[in-house]
């Protein structure tokens, strides 16, 4: 408000295009229709910026032009000259954060999880690094504006099933097609590390079965790797698409993502990657708070899954899942926080701030969802935080995003586009108020 | 009646018997000489058919019947558990004792066994055995995979394939000598055995465990009839659910008295006939833990019938109410193995509870015995029969007395079969069925050396079997003087040569008297093998002739220089007094060792949300006492009635500053807490089944609800049939029994559903046939059911008002019916699951039409739609916050659904469904704030007093009015931030969590499971077999969950 007193007469001047862009918002489709490039260049003034690095600023000044972040600072401290802004955003009393970022989602590949016609995550066979995720990604996918409209702006896409379950790619959350949408195309293997635990159920295998079947699994993969390897050494008399697929994880281009949760599945996954020379990253990681200097030795980093879950084990401490997060900040493992799934995924947000309940600080929380999913991602360089630079794909809430009390977006950027935050459910709720003459 | 001559001395008979061991030290003349005969006549029961020829079958070659006395002189004998009497003498003859005890008489012409320094004891008996049974064969289901909905059994029999009580194993019996062999060489002589197979099994024989014909063999028919929660080899779908294995025995309890009323009247039924019949017979109830064993007994209570209950072996961890409920029971000694836990990630798959019930299952007997629970003891469930002996020695170690032991193999078995005048004692008249050891029976050197079954002769180890074991000193010709060592178990000792012995391992055969050593030698007079064979001369002394490696003939004598001192290797991991951990309620983590007690609290300076006008009070302070709330208020303290009460001297005061406190939170769609299974969804229509059968007292969840704030969870039947079970409204009293966590006296409610679960939509392409397969059949199946339970209302209604005569034939009654019944009589509530408009609609209007409303329903995520009908109806709504897109029905679920709903005014709640979000409802509850601009404190009661109202228990919970229970959470935040953590949780004014108990609790457990470990790796140092690790994923129901995963 302070800000605003200074300079009433430049505030009147744009008052009409920030009624425009509001109006905007106000207006619901069941589909949004994709934003438009960035054409007018757009100040959000006097919110708390939530930076996503860990910092804020309290009376902050964030401007971006043609997508691109060209301001961020300190409002009591910075000149800032108005006439390059055709659109003056009041944010006094909120608070702006950098979009979220989803990663291990099956966002796109997925509609109604009931419905098989509607799913596309799991490739029949067991081996297939060569299938792409981004080429199901459904950009009309009625669960996207639900996600978006809750802050979530970039995803990883990630099929699932199978030992080597394909390729990830990660998108953002506002385009008309899958070529549209790519932000980092075909940025990682995705590798479910065969199952250590033996179980002890009906209709389990006998235990030595098991355990055979484990080794066997493991082998074939060893076999796999070492193959892939060597094709992606020397030309190959004939093409291999599978073997091509796997050819960026050596040359340091993609990143091996093993999905396993028990110690000892971390273990000799990551041990696996090591053997091979590969960057990997584990995700789910239940038990990675156990091996946290093994981790570090290794310099691998964890996609952890929800904080809302439940212990794995009947003698964990009962909020072990809330304070996985913080147990992995305090040793030092670089983690970020995942929701997978996909209409699940807007409530990314909320499973960072519950870890807030239990040991991380809010701007650390917002930053397992931010820049820290992001340098996993390897896509720091132009997301995840609010800086100089880098993309302007942020959000405006009038409250905390992390608390569902109070998480109410009322703005959303993807590199500058101002994103529609209308869905098919806010659609519905308008249809059915109107019907019933609520407010 | 069969009467039959036993010749004996009577008038002097039993002169010196006690009640306890007595060794006399003056000696004791057994009169072998005096013909001093008398007569006497011994009356048998006639049921009991010991026969000693076989007087129908034909017999090839020449007859050879005898009547040969035996008796069996100098013995210790223990006539019954507890009179046990040395210099003893027992006459046996036709498999009959005749006399047992001192100064009895030795007919001329008897064979007469000098037991000097031996002893005697009545077999056992195993009244839980398979012997002589066939194999239960493994259900096979339909070959093209769709659902057997009818029995499998052709015939006239009951409905469903698993109540078999026409089943009478006296027609499956054949003998089987290897078994046989190996159950006498434990000791026991007489078995009960029955068809473990489904869940009325049938009747069980008593058989002896003798190699004769079966004929002989055979000692009672009919013994027992044998239940269980089990349907075994039945294919059939119903049940497929402890809850439905229940239902299916009260109902058909109920069927067999209406038979009884009834007979062939209605029907021909060869089970219920057969049911009935079964009736007068002992009644054994197999159970599969102690919730169980709880379950059968409150059936039994329910029908008159006080069950015999075959335990699990961790009887002792509910073991006050299991001595309330007044059950005997037949036990099992199938201790736990110790687990391979060398590997930490390996020991993190065994769970604290099973760690503690691996150190404290042989305390159970004892336990049992210090609870004066009437039990026998079996060798059922021991995966290696031979642990069955060693086992009951850790029992005795653990605290069991060896009398209690001895009777709950003898005389206790014998007393549940009404069979204590003819076996397990060895007094006149009764079977001669015993066991010749060489020591103390549970001695850990004792050796059973014959078994004699109905007077047959059995050799175990054998009478003359030589002492083998000790020091000699083994004289070869022509070779130094060496050493040989014996020791280890009495029959097959191990032997070491030489003066090292431990480094020269001697091969030992022997036959008979006959034996041979092998071994080799190393010194400097002489090296290599030797061979030795030879014959033992008398005890101590051997000798033979030999040949060395080199061919050379050789001679030997081998002489006991010293006895064999058996070292005391005792079981020394699972001994009483090295057992620090203690009982814990329930026996696993976060168990509390004591139940928190009801205290009177202050709660001083919080921020209280009181659900009532007062609305949230800001530094105000309540007081708790006796369970209730008693006063809300700023600074209580200072108040007369404050004073008065007295409560400045009782009351505890936590500092409220800067907290916030509000009702328990209330779940109103909770799968928590269920044994085996959720769903009974084999049929339409399952009423009859009740959750409160099944609550599972012991599941973590109930603790991870109360760290989230959750006091009252509502149990419910799952969504796979249109009208499910009974549910059960449970208060989480953590560490109480099941039966005392059962919200007291509320109103009684049932799960309907509707939609593609009903429909079975997602089941895949086999199950297509049971009806129904859309919504049109959904609305069928209510209409027909509401029809038939008001027809059968009338019916019994028209019976009620006739008298005498007239009231013959009763109608049926029928547990499905029943429960229809009291919908329609307004004394049930429906609570449904729901998605879509149409359905919803749909079964207001059968409910109109029947006359009763739907009281909530659940999910119900389209409500939005028919709000207004809802608000018409009077239907309460408990939804989700924002679930969506998980199947087409909910595709247009919206998470303002509970704002409308609210602001319609229709009274509505979030609920979980699911164990995770039941931890964190004050997080869902804040979502209806940001989908729909709920007040806060609207919001909070969708999950505290909305659900009270509709469980009808808004007068006990919900909100914090005085009066009221007190059930309570004290937060860190306020409640509905993402950051608020529960630092207390009070059910009815006790701390059922607590966060400062918590973190000692968490430390505790990590100290008791490191102390185990140690135990364990000892154990298994010690030669004790073990078992893997294995996984076993958390049984965590949704409405959806089929089966018993």
């Amino acid at each position: 408000m302070k800000n605003l007193f200074k300079q009433p007469a430049s505030c009147s001047l744009l008052l009409p295009a920030a009624i425009l862009l509001l109006f905007c918002t106000a207006v619901f489709s069941q589909q949004p229709v994709p934003a438009k490039p960035q054409a007018k260049n757009i100040l959000i003034m006097n919110a708390t910026a939530h930076l996503g690095n860990g910092h804020t600023i309290e009376n902050s000044v964030i401007g971006f032009e043609n997508g691109k972040l060209i301001l961020v600072g300190d409002a009591t401290m910075v000149r800032i000259d108005k006439s390059k802004y055709e659109v003056v955003i009041n944010g006094y009393g909120k608070h702006v954060y950098p979009g979220i970022i989803a990663a291990n989602t099956i966002l796109g590949l997925s509609e109604i999880e009931l419905v098989r016609s509607t799913l596309d995550f799991t490739e029949t066979g067991t081996i297939n690094p060569d299938v792409r995720a981004l080429i199901a990604y459904n950009t009309d996918s009625k669960v996207i504006p639900t996600v978006r409209s809750n802050g979530v702006l970039l995803a990883q896409i990630v099929p699932q099933g199978g030992m080597i379950s394909g390729t990830s790619s990660v998108v953002t959350l506002d385009a008309w097609n899958w070529e549209d949408a790519a932000y980092f195309p075909d940025e990682g293997v995705h590798l479910n590390w065969p199952s250590l635990i033996i179980y002890r159920r009906q209709g389990a295998e006998a235990d030595d079965n098991q355990k055979e079947l484990i080794e066997k699994n493991i082998s074939r993969l060893r076999d796999f790797f070492t193959e892939a390897k060597a094709y992606a050494a020397a030309p190959a008399p004939a093409e291999n698409l599978r073997f091509e697929a796997m050819k960026g994880l050596f040359a340091g281009t993609k990143k091996l993502y093993l999905h396993a949760g028990y110690a000892k599945e971390i273990i000799s996954a990551v041990n696996f990657a090591k053997e091979f020379g590969v960057q990997a990253v584990i995700v789910g990681g239940r038990d990675s708070w156990m091996l946290t200097d093994f981790l570090k030795e290794n310099k691998v980093p964890v996609i952890l899954g929800r904080t809302h879950a439940l212990p794995g084990r009947e003698d964990e401490d009962t909020d072990l899942p809330y304070k996985l997060p913080f147990l992995l900040r305090q040793a030092g493992v670089p983690f970020c926080v995942s929701v997978d799934g996909y209409w699940q995924v807007r409530n990314l947000a909320f499973n960072a701030g519950t870890a807030a309940g239990y040991g991380l600080s809010k701007e650390e929380a917002l930053m397992s969802v931010t820049l820290d999913a992001a340098k996993i991602l390897g896509i720091d360089k132009t997301a995840g935080s609010l800086e100089e630079g880098k993309e302007a794909t942020l959000i405006l809430s009038s409250g905390d995003i992390l608390n569902m009390e109070s998480c109410n977006i009322e703005y959303a950027f993807i590199n500058g586009r101002q994103i529609d935050l209308g869905s098919i459910q806010a659609e519905l709720y308008r249809k059915y108020k109107e019907r019933y003459g609520l407010k | 009646m069969r009467v039959r001559e036993v010749r004996g001395a009577v008038n002097n008979y039993n002169p010196y018997l006690h009640t306890e061991i007595s060794y006399f030290r003056f000696p004791v003349l057994i009169l072998m000489q005096i013909p001093r005969i008398s007569f006497l006549l011994l009356l048998l029961p006639a049921a009991v058919s010991i026969s000693f020829a076989q007087q129908t079958f034909p017999v090839n070659g020449v007859h050879d019947e005898r009547h040969t006395v035996f008796a069996f002189v100098n013995a210790t004998i223990a006539v019954d558990y507890k009179t046990i009497t040395d210099s003893a003498s027992m006459t046996v003859r036709d498999g009959i004792i005749l006399e047992a005890g001192r100064s009895i008489s030795i007919p001329p012409g008897a064979v007469v066994i000098d037991l000097k320094g031996k002893y005697i004891y009545p077999s056992f008996i195993d009244l839980y055995s398979d012997y002589g049974m066939p194999e239960v064969k493994k259900p096979v289901p339909p070959a093209d995979g769709s659902p057997q909905l009818l029995s499998g059994t052709r015939g006239a029999y009951g409905w469903n394939q698993a109540i078999k009580p026409e089943t009478d194993a006296i027609n499956l019996f054949t003998a089987d000598p290897k078994k046989a062999d190996e159950l006498r060489k434990l000791g026991f002589g007489t078995v009960m055995t029955h068809y473990k197979d489904g869940i009325a099994r049938g009747t069980a024989v008593l058989a002896a465990l003798s190699d004769e014909k079966e004929n002989t063999s055979v000692m009672k028919d009919r013994a027992a009839a044998c239940y269980s929660f089990d349907k075994g080899s039945s294919a059939q779908e119903y049940p497929s659910s402890l809850m439905g294995v229940i239902a299916l025995i009260r109902q058909t309890h109920l069927d067999a008295q209406w038979y009884k009323g009834n007979a062939g009247k209605e029907e021909y039924n060869i089970s219920l006939d057969a049911w009935n019949k079964n009736a007068v017979l002992p009644q054994v109830f197999e159970t599969g833990d102690k919730l169980s064993a709880l379950r059968a007994a409150k059936i039994g209570k329910e029908f008159g019938v006080k069950y015999i209950i075959k335990g699990a072996g961790d009887e002792y961890q509910r073991l006050a109410e299991l001595q309330a409920a007044g059950n005997s029971f037949i036990i099992p000694l199938s201790f736990p193995a110790p687990y391979d836990v060398e590997d930490p990630y390996d020991a993190l798959q065994v769970p604290l509870g099973d760690m503690k019930h691996w150190e404290m299952a042989p305390l159970n007997p004892a336990a049992m015995e210090k609870a004066r629970i009437p039990f026998a003891l079996t060798a059922a469930d021991l995966k290696d029969k031979k642990d069955f002996l060693k086992n009951i020695r850790k029992a005795i170690e653990n605290g069991l007395s060896e009398q209690q032991a001895l009777r709950a193999l003898t005389v206790t078995p014998a007393e549940m079969l009404n069979l204590s005048g003819t076996i397990g004692s060895l007094k006149n008249g009764m079977t001669a069925s015993f066991i010749i050891t060489s020591g103390k029976i549970f001695d850990a050197d004792n050796v059973i050396l014959e078994n004699w079954v109905q007077g047959k002769r059995y050799s175990a180890a054998g009478l003359d079997a030589p002492e083998l074991r000790g020091s000699y000193e083994l004289q070869v010709k022509n070779l130094p003087l060496l050493k040989l060592r014996a020791a280890g178990d009495f029959l097959n000792p191990s032997f070491f040569a030489g003066e090292d012995t431990a480094k020269n391992p001697v091969t030992f055969s022997r036959m008979g008297n006959l034996i041979s050593l092998q071994f080799e030698i190393k010194k400097s007079s002489f090296s290599g093998q030797v061979r030795l064979s030879g014959y033992i001369e008398k005890d101590g002394l051997w000798k033979g002739e030999g040949e060395t490696g080199a061919g050379e003939k050789i001679s030997w004598t081998a002489r006991r220089t010293a006895p064999y001192i058996p070292v005391a290797k005792k079981d020394t991991a699972r001994k009483e007094k090295d057992i620090a951990g203690t009982l814990s309620f329930p026996n696993k983590a976060f168990g509390w060792k004591e139940i928190p007690p009801q205290e009177t609290v202050l709660i001083k300076n919080a921020t209280v949300w009181t659900n009532e006008k007062e609305g949230v009070l800001r530094n105000s302070d309540v007081l708790v006492s006796g369970g209730k709330i008693k006063m809300i208020g700023p600074g209580l303290e200072a108040s007369p009635e404050y004073k008065s009460g007295g409560y400045a001297l009782t009351a505890k005061v936590i500092d409220g500053t800067g907290l916030h406190l509000t009702p328990g939170i209330i779940d109103e769609h909770s799968h928590i807490a269920i044994s085996r299974g959720v769903n009974e969804g084999t049929q339409a229509v399952t009423s009859e089944v009740r959750i409160g059968d099944v609550v599972n007292s012991d599941d973590i969840n109930i603790y991870r609800q109360l760290a989230g704030g959750v006091t009252t969870s509502h149990l419910l039947h799952g969504s796979a049939n249109p009208i499910g079970g009974q549910t059960q409204l449970i208060k989480l009293r953590w560490g109480f029994s099941p039966e005392k966590m059962k919200f007291e006296d509320a109103d009684g409610f049932i799960k309907f559903a509707l939609g593609e679960n009903v429909k079975q939509a997602n089941w895949g392409d086999k199950n297509v046939i049971r009806f129904p397969q859309t919504r049109m059949g959904v609305e069928q199946v209510y209409m027909d059911a509401f029809t038939r339970a008001r027809e059968y209302r009338m019916a019994w209604d028209k019976y009620n008002s006739l008298s005498g005569k007239g009231r013959n034939p009763s109608p049926r009654k029928d547990l499905e019916l029943e429960a229809l019944s009291e919908i329609l009589a307004g004394k049930r509530f429906i609570t449904c699951h729901s998605y879509v408009q149409s359905e919803i609609n749909m079964l207001m209007h059968v409910a109109d039409s029947f006359g009763f409303r739907v009281n909530t329903f659940t999910h119900i995520l389209e409500g939005y739609k028919v709000a207004g009908k809802l608000k018409q109806h009077g239907a309460a709504a408990s939804t989700f916050s924002d679930w969506w897109a998980y199947k087409y029905e909910v595709m247009e679920a919206i998470p303002y659904n509970g704002a409308i709903l609210h602001n319609m005014g229709i009274v509505t709640g979030f609920n979980s469904d699911d164990a995770e979000m039941g931890r964190r409802l004050n997080q869902e509850a804040a979502k209806a704030v940001k989908y729909g601009n709920v007040p806060e404190e609207e919001a909070l009661k969708f999950v505290t007093l909305n659900p009270a109202v509709m469980l009808h228990v808004d007068d006990r919970v919900g909100s914090i009015r005085k009066g009221k229970d007190a059930d309570l959470v004290l937060w860190s935040h306020d409640p509905l931030s993402v950051y608020a953590r529960v630092l207390k949780t009070f059910v009815d004014g006790r701390v059922f969590f607590d966060s400062d108990k918590d973190a000692i609790a968490r430390e505790e457990i990590r100290r008791e499971k490191a102390r185990i470990i140690r135990k364990m790796i000892e154990a298994k140092k010690n030669g004790e077999k073990t078992q893997k690790p294995l996984f076993i994923p958390d049984d965590l129901y949704h409405c959806e969950t089929l089966g018993q995963p």
